[in-house]
Parts: C-alpha cells; structure tokens; sequence
C-alpha cells in the first residue's frame, strides 16, 4: 500500500515536471520568435536569422515530444481521469501556438518578403503584442493546474492582447495597400501579417476553452 | 439441526447479497464512476472491511433490532429476512436504491403484527428517528467538509495531478472506512434476527476468538461480499451517473460524510466514550447508507447553491425509502401465513 501511494505521488511529480516544462516551451517559442523578426527586419536572411529559425524548430520539435510523453502518461497510467480529455486538449492546443510560431517565423525565411522600413515599427508592435498575448495564454494554462482563480486574470489579458492586435494589423493591411508597391508584394505582406495576427487568434481559441476547462475544475 | 438452519439461513444470505449489490455500491460508487479507482481493486477493499466491520463492531446494532422484535423461531427469522431481500432485490431490479434497514424493520413489524407480539415502538421511534436525522446529518457534514475542502484547495494552489493522487489515496481510504462502517451498521440487517436460533458455539485458536455471534456475522458478511462482486455494478450507475454529476473531490466527500454518519450510529466505542463525558450520543441503530449518501450529496448541492442536483432522482428514492418496510411488512405477514399454514411450520413462539 505504502509502495503504491509513493508510486502514485512520483508519477504525479514526473508529469508535473513535463507539463511545466511543456508551458516553458510556448514562452521560449513566443520569445524566441519575437527575436527572429526583431533579426529579419533588422539584417534580412541572415546566418543569425537562420540560427534562431533553427532555434524554434528545436522548441517545437522538443514540445512535440513532450506533448506525446504528457499524453501517453497521462492514460497509461491513469490519471486525472476526470479531466485527462481537458487536459489533453489543453496541450494539444498550446502545441499549434508553438507550431504556428515555427511556421510563421519559417514562411518570413523561405518566402524572404522585402518590407519597406515604414512599417518595421508596427511590425514590431504586432509582434510584440503576439508575443505577449502567447506568454499570458501560457501564464493561464499553467494557473489551471494549481490556481484557477487566476485563470481568469491572465485570460482576460490574452483577449485584450488579441484585440490588439487585430487593430494594429487592420492599421498595417490598411497601410500596405495605401502604398505604392506592386501588388504582389502588398498580397504578400498582407498574408504574412494575417499568419502573424492568426497565433494571437489560435491563443484566443485555447483561453476560451481553457475558462470551460476551469469551471469543470472547480469543486 | 444444523443443516435445517443452514437451510433457513440462506434467506439471511439472500439478504446479505443484496445488501452488497445495493449498498456497497454508495462507498465505492462515486469513486469507480469517476474512474479514480477499478471496480476490482474497490470490490475487494471493500469486501476485506465489511467482514472487519461485521465481525468486529457489529453488536451494537443487532441488539436494537434484537429490541424491536426478537424473532424467536428460525423459522420466522428465514420468512422475515427472505421477505426483506425479496423487497431490497425487487426494488433494486428496477433501478431504485433501497434501504436493507428499512426492510428489515418492516419485515420485523410483519413478524410482530402476524405473532400478536407487541412492537416496542419506544425502540421504533428512535429508530425511525435516527433515519430523519441520518440523512439530516449527512447533510450538514458534507456541506461542512466542502467548505473546508473547497477552502483548502483554494489556499494550498497545489497541482492537479498532486491533488489527483491525494484523492485518489482517500477514496481508497475511504473505501475501506466506509465499508467497515457499513458491516458494523448493517450486518444486522442481514444476521440480527438469526441470532436468537443461532447454534453456533464459540470458536477460539490460540490468535483468534469468535463468539457465536460473531461466527453468524462473519457468514453474513461473507454474503455481503458475494454481492459487491457480483452485482454491485449495475447500482453503481445509478450512484455515480445519474443522481449527480460528481467530480473526484465531491465522491469523495460524499463517501466521507456517509462513512462516518453510519460509523456513529454502529460504534459502541465512540459512544461509550461520549456518555463517559456526559455528552450526547447517537443510538446504535441500522441506518440506511443509500440515505446517508442522499443526504450528503444533498448536502453539497446545496452548498454549492442547489444546482446541479436530479431531484427527479431523490424523489424517487424517497418514494422507496416509504415503499420498502410497506412492502416488506406486507410480504413478510403473507409469506408467515403460508409457512405455517401450508408446510407446518413454526414461525413463533
């Protein structure tokens, strides 16, 4: 009886550890991809933009992996069975923020879109706001599993960012078309700063559910 | 002689099944429908502590139901017993949870009214008493323990997967607590009224000392566990699906609040303890845990501002709580009628 509680508490202290590391993962991306953008926008495709690409298909290959070790353990040993479909979801949804980083930052490197300086500084906002409102997603999650009241602190947060963001994007589409570019290089902004205002729209998505996760939750 | 008791014991037997079928489901119930426990590892936990219970702690309880009508042919114990089963079996074939101590006082009654025998309705009154009050204080328990519990988690901030484990260690614990609880309060539902025609010696080895008595409680809970393996399933559903939508911590208040409510009305020790002080205690009567598990997640629903709570459901097993001694009663007096009518035999004295 003795062996099988200590059993049952490592095993719960093992999977702590992941599902903490997991939500380090979505602020290293958020992080990591504010960084690459500050370097496209500065140097171009350079070797250091390159670096911090590879950087984020490291996190995201890494969260991957700790979503599949978080999702086996979760049923093989059976627990929380209560909640392990929440909590799945939960992490499957955190897993496309830090998918759509990795992407985005990729599509900046392949795609290799020329962005006249006038709007480096809003792209800079957007960013920043993506990222901010990604750290607040992460912030929240992680309150599910030991303080829900504060679930709706952070949450609150990520619409206000979300909204945001659909602001400053809407002002650079706006100003990209007033512009004089070819049209085929507003077509591209356009669709790269719509990807990059997307991850604030998939972090909107997981808060939402997230707040049904914590009223089911709570006692 | 021996054989011919075994013979009429099986209706005690018949009513122990039952009693496992039905009542053990509400220790366990919550804690398997919720998934936090297997069926297997909660049936043989809790069958390992019924008998412990029975065994154990199950005298005081027997002697109230000795008070209430002391069958005193073996005959009659076999009629009043089988009619009780056949009341709890029937009921809970159609899906309703019953109570055993109903039906076995209703039986009891049947037994007095047909053997012109007096029912000691002092006896009675705190019987029936102690089954408003017993749901009443499950009630106030669990409301008082989900304060305390919703209090706690929400100043520990500790980890779900933490608070998984701990609840699952107590649902577990509680399992075991509440199915001692439930073969002390309740084995004499099963056994009490055999005890008077009981042949049984005493039986002593040099580590272990049974008295007839016990060696009767000891087949009853015997019984008991045959009915938790066999059929305590389907009366799970009903416990942990349909009266409420329970999470963990809820099942396990709710096993708690009821464990404890049929450990105060089964335990001698506690009350002896108590009317040493000079403070108030329960009487050691049988009480029914489906009604103390009601009343606990009553309880809850209620601190949690009433919703949430099937109360088709309740009224429901309200409406069985009255049926099964009418029920009971009714079969039991017809039942003594043809036994001693039509196969001669003797069902009192």
């Amino acid at each position: 009886m003795f062996n099988v509680k200590i059993s049952l508490f490592s095993r719960a202290k093992t999977l702590e550890n992941k599902i903490d590391v997991f939500h380090d993962k979505v602020i290293d991306a958020a992080m990591t991809f504010n960084k690459s953008m500050h370097v496209y926008l500065s140097e171009g495709r350079c070797e250091a933009f390159k670096k911090v690409n590879k950087q984020l298909k490291q996190i995201e290959h890494d969260a991957d992996q700790l979503r599949r070790e978080i999702e086996s353990r979760l049923y093989s040993q059976n627990l929380i069975p209560d909640l392990r479909g929440n909590v799945l979801e939960l992490v499957e949804n955190l897993d496309k923020v830090i998918n759509r980083f990795d992407e985005v930052s990729y599509q900046f490197y392949i795609e290799r879109p020329e962005i006249p300086e006038i709007y480096h500084s809003r792209i800079i906002d957007l960013t920043g706001q993506v990222t901010e409102c990604a750290e607040n997603m992460s912030i929240a999650s992680r309150s599910f599993f030991r303080d829900f009241t504060l679930v709706r602190d952070y949450s609150q947060k990520v619409y206000f960012l979300e909204h945001e963001t659909d602001l400053t994007s809407g002002r650079l589409k706006e100003a990209i078309f007033d512009s004089d570019m070819p049209l085929a290089n507003k077509l591209q902004l356009s669709t790269l700063v719509d990807e990059i205002e997307k991850i604030a729209d998939l972090a909107e998505d997981c808060v939402d559910e997230l707040l049904i996760f914590t009223i089911k939750r709570d006692i | 002689m021996e054989i011919l008791f075994f013979v009429y014991l099986s209706s005690g037997l018949f009513l122990g099944w039952s009693l496992g079928a039905n009542d053990a489901a509400n220790i366990f119930g919550t804690a398997v429908g919720t998934r936090m426990i297997k069926f297997r590892t909660a049936a043989w936990i809790a069958s390992v502590f019924v008998v412990l219970g029975a065994v154990c702690a199950g005298g005081g309880t027997t002697a109230t139901i000795d008070a209430l009508g002391s069958v005193n042919a073996v005959a009659g114990a076999f009629m009043v017993a089988l009619s009780a089963a056949l009341a709890v079996y029937w009921m809970v074939s159609s899906g309703i949870l019953v109570s055993t101590s109903q039906a076995i006082v209703g039986a009891i009654i049947g037994w007095n009214i047909y053997s012109h025998k007096p029912t000691n309705t002092d006896v009675l009154s705190v019987i029936v008493g102690s089954w408003v009050f017993c749901p009443l204080l499950s009630a106030g328990i669990a409301m008082v323990l989900y304060w305390l519990v919703k209090l706690w988690l929400r100043h520990s901030k500790m980890h779900l997967l933490r608070r998984d484990s701990y609840i699952r260690g107590g649902l577990i614990f509680l399992t075991a607590f509440g199915a001692y609880a439930l073969g002390a309060n309740n084995i004499a539902n099963v056994m009490g009224v055999f005890v008077e025609s009981s042949p049984f010696a005493a039986f002593s080895t040099e580590w272990l000392s049974l008295s007839p008595e016990q060696i009767l409680f000891l087949i009853g809970a015997l019984s008991i566990g045959a009915g938790i393996f066999t059929y305590s399933n389907k009366t799970i559903k009903t416990v942990g699906k349909n009266l409420m939508s329970m999470t963990p911590v809820i099942a396990l208040i709710a096993v708690f609040a009821q464990s404890l409510v049929l450990f105060l009305f089964a335990s001698q020790g506690l009350k002896g303890l108590l009317e040493a002080y000079g403070l108030p205690s329960l009487p050691l009567v049988p009480v029914s845990s489906s009604q103390a598990m009601i009343g606990a997640i009553l309880g809850i629903g209620l601190a949690k501002g009433g919703r949430g709570i099937n109360w088709m459901v309740i009224l429901k097993i309200a409406a069985g709580w009255i049926a099964t001694p009418v029920i009971a009663a009714s079969i039991c007096f017809i039942s003594l009628f043809f036994l001693e009518n039509v196969f001669r035999q003797i069902v009192f004295q």
